[in-house]
């Protein structure tokens, strides 16, 4: 953070970034294309499947690859209700698919499989590192800003008075290396998404020309701590110590219920010391105007 | 030869359970190197050693919970972490079946693991699951002394195709790699306690085997059914002249093979992972380099001279060269392996730079 970004009085407590096994559900795309473009090589080129591969149209070793990389996404996707990781499968199917047919390596996909999709991982694991370290996030002594984005930048800022709860998690590769996530709900609801959930059915009934039909359905919405990795403190290291420098610092920051009958009792004492003042001011008025009073009397006697 | 009905009704269905049980404490014993090995890192290898305990409790509590599904206990809780597992039953049952769900959590970790990787292995081995009974044993196998022989030939049969199986281990097969990685994996979690932060007196075999025999002592009568039951099977497969009960414990007897095995495996690892320690730098990736670039090494030599032993002698090659890369980088690199007179030599040399 530059100077000039700081604020009157402010001081940076901790700046952090995401610990390097934090953004493990990307890179656990890229490891499955590694794995999977060696398994591949290995079994169109040195199996004894082989000979299923070599002796039989090109095609046949490309549908293998991909129909195990489309099952892959699938079943990824409906684990994590992310559609995009299929998607993203798919892209890597049709682009090697594509590649192979207008360069005319047809013959040579024992070679070139294994080697696009092990380049592809390795490009996914360098734009996940490169999406890791475009995260920032700085604690200060006011505030948490957070920063992210390779291409387009994104930050915010959350002042600990305005923070009304924390969640934090910590997966199991958390625990093992200690890093963890950290959201800190903001009055607004900001850092709560929703799961929501949907089931529904239909019935037909009768034959010929009656015909009874029903619809039914049901779905529900669960509120739940999340945010975008650059709107809250993810994979932090070590989390532990993190946690309680946040908590610390909204505890220090946010007036406590007996700070407040502090307050509220200050604020009665003050009020009595006014009235009284102005008891005072009054009395001393009256008695200001009594002796003009009397010297005015006096006067008019002499 | 005769045998006397003693031996039959008495002694021989005990035979495979000794064999069974010195295997089990062949296992208890390496356990117990293993854990001090990971005592020993700990401080440079915290994560490792979470990872390791999270195998560990892992197990722990998939046993546990396997045994109140065995017991129709149910399951209300089930939470894990790093450091602690805890399994709770819908309904707590009492007697027996609170006995068989302990008896799970306590010896399940021994063995079930090893059950993985005998499935893994059923369909990667050609040749060793076969239940052998020795033909000049025919009329002595329900003896003390043909039960325990017969139990020991399946044992031999299963241990020279497992053996043959590792020594010829094709590293740069996806299947037989991956096995591998799975075994040394397992063997690091294959305890049934946790390396804690500070080092835990009670936390060692002797508690691990108070804490078995606190629940065979504790109901004595659970003990006595359970040999009952072990009896009457062997009465069974006597009279209907089966080998079924060998059979059983000779299964026991491959899941304490894998097991030691995979402890011996992920000692070495662990036992080079100390090691490593001791040389400065970045050196110590070397020996870890070494592994696979000798094997794809000797295995691409051995491609171009085709040898009857090309595996086994790349698996040789890969535990030979490592094992001279680290022995050489200790030497150099470190104090140790220097003798007396290398030490003088050294401080000689180094009181002359100073002077020049």
């Amino acid at each position: 953070m530059n100077e000039d970004e700081l604020l009157k009085g402010e001081k940076v407590e901790k700046i952090l970034s995401p610990h390097p096994l934090s953004f493990m559900k990307y890179q656990s795309l890229s490891l499955f294309l590694i794995i999977w473009g060696i398994v591949a090589g290995w079994l169109i080129n040195f199996s004894e499947w082989s000979n299923l591969f070599s002796d039989n149209e090109w095609w046949y070793p490309l549908l293998v690859w991909g129909l195990v990389l489309l099952l892959a996404g699938v079943i990824a996707s409906l684990l994590t209700v992310r559609w995009s990781i299929f998607f993203l499968y798919l892209g890597v199917f049709a682009g090697g698919t594509a590649l192979m047919l207008s360069a005319g390596w047809l013959d040579a996909s024992g070679l070139f499989i294994p080697f696009y999709t092990v380049s592809i991982s390795i490009i996914g694991f360098l734009f996940v590192e490169a999406y890791r370290r475009s995260h920032k996030y700085i604690i200060s002594n006011q505030r948490i800003t957070f920063k992210g984005g390779i291409v387009t930048k994104r930050e915010r800022t959350l002042r600990y008075d305005k923070i009304t709860d924390i969640n934090a998690k910590q997966s199991i590769i958390g625990q093992i290396f200690g890093f963890g996530t950290i959201t800190p709900i903001s009055q607004s609801g900001f850092g709560l998404g929703s799961d929501k959930s949907f089931a529904g059915g239909g019935v037909q009934l009768g034959e010929k020309k009656l015909k009874l039909f029903g619809l039914f359905g049901g779905g529900k919405e669960v509120q739940t701590p999340r945010a975008r990795s650059y709107y809250e403190l993810h994979g932090v290291y070590p989390y532990k110590e993190i946690k309680k420098l946040v908590e610390e610092m909204v505890q220090g920051n946010v007036i406590t219920p007996y700070q407040q009958e502090q307050v509220a009792f200050q604020k009665e004492q003050v009020d009595i010391q006014k009235q009284m003042r102005d008891l005072l001011k009054m009395q001393s008025e009256s008695k200001m105007d009594q002796e003009e009073q009397e010297e005015g009397s006096e006067e008019q006697e002499s | 030869m005769e045998a006397s009905p003693i031996d039959v009704v008495i002694f021989a269905p005990l035979a495979p359970i000794l064999g069974v049980l010195l295997f089990w404490f062949i296992q208890l014993v390496i356990i117990e190197s293993e854990k001090y090995l990971l005592s020993k890192i700990r401080l440079k290898h915290e994560p490792f050693c979470r990872f390791t305990n999270f195998l560990g409790i892992l197990f722990q509590t998939v046993c546990h919970a396997l045994g109140f599904t065995v017991t129709k206990s149910g399951i209300s809780d089930f939470y894990i972490s790093v450091d602690y597992g805890r399994v709770a039953p819908k309904k707590e049952k009492k007697g027996i079946f609170e006995w068989i769900s302990n008896a799970f959590l306590f010896i399940g970790p021994f063995f079930i693991p090893a059950l993985l990787l005998l499935i893994c292995l059923y369909f990667l081995m050609s040749s060793g699951f076969e239940i052998v009974t020795p033909s000049q044993l025919v009329e002595l196998k329900y003896t003390f002394g043909g039960q325990i022989t017969t139990f020991g030939a399946s044992l031999h049969t299963f241990a020279n195709g497992f053996f043959s199986f590792l020594i010829n281990i094709d590293l740069l097969h996806p299947a037989h790699f991956g096995f591998l990685l799975l075994m040394i994996f397992l063997g690091m979690g294959m305890r049934p306690s946790y390396i804690g932060k500070e080092k835990q007196e009670k936390v060692d075999m002797f508690y691990d085997l108070k804490n078995i025999g606190t629940l065979i002592l504790h109901k004595p009568l659970y003990l006595i059914l359970l040999f009952a039951m072990a009896y009457i099977f062997f009465y069974i497969s006597f009279w209907l002249q089966q080998i079924w009960y060998v059979a059983l414990f000779a299964i026991l007897g491959w899941l304490s093979i894998i097991s030691i095995v995979s402890l011996v495996l992920a000692n070495m690892i662990l036992l080079l992972i100390k090691t490593t320690d001791e040389i400065p730098g970045k050196w110590k990736v070397f020996p870890y380099a070494t592994m696979p670039i000798s094997y794809v090494i000797a295995r691409v030599l051995f491609f171009y001279i085709p040898t009857d032993f090309t595996k086994a002698v790349s698996v040789l090659i890969l535990i030979l060269s490592t094992i001279a890369v680290t022995y050489f980088l200790l030497k150099r690199k470190s104090n140790r392996f220097k003798t007396e007179r290398d030490i003088k030599m050294l401080k000689k040399k180094s009181k002359g730079e100073k002077d020049e």
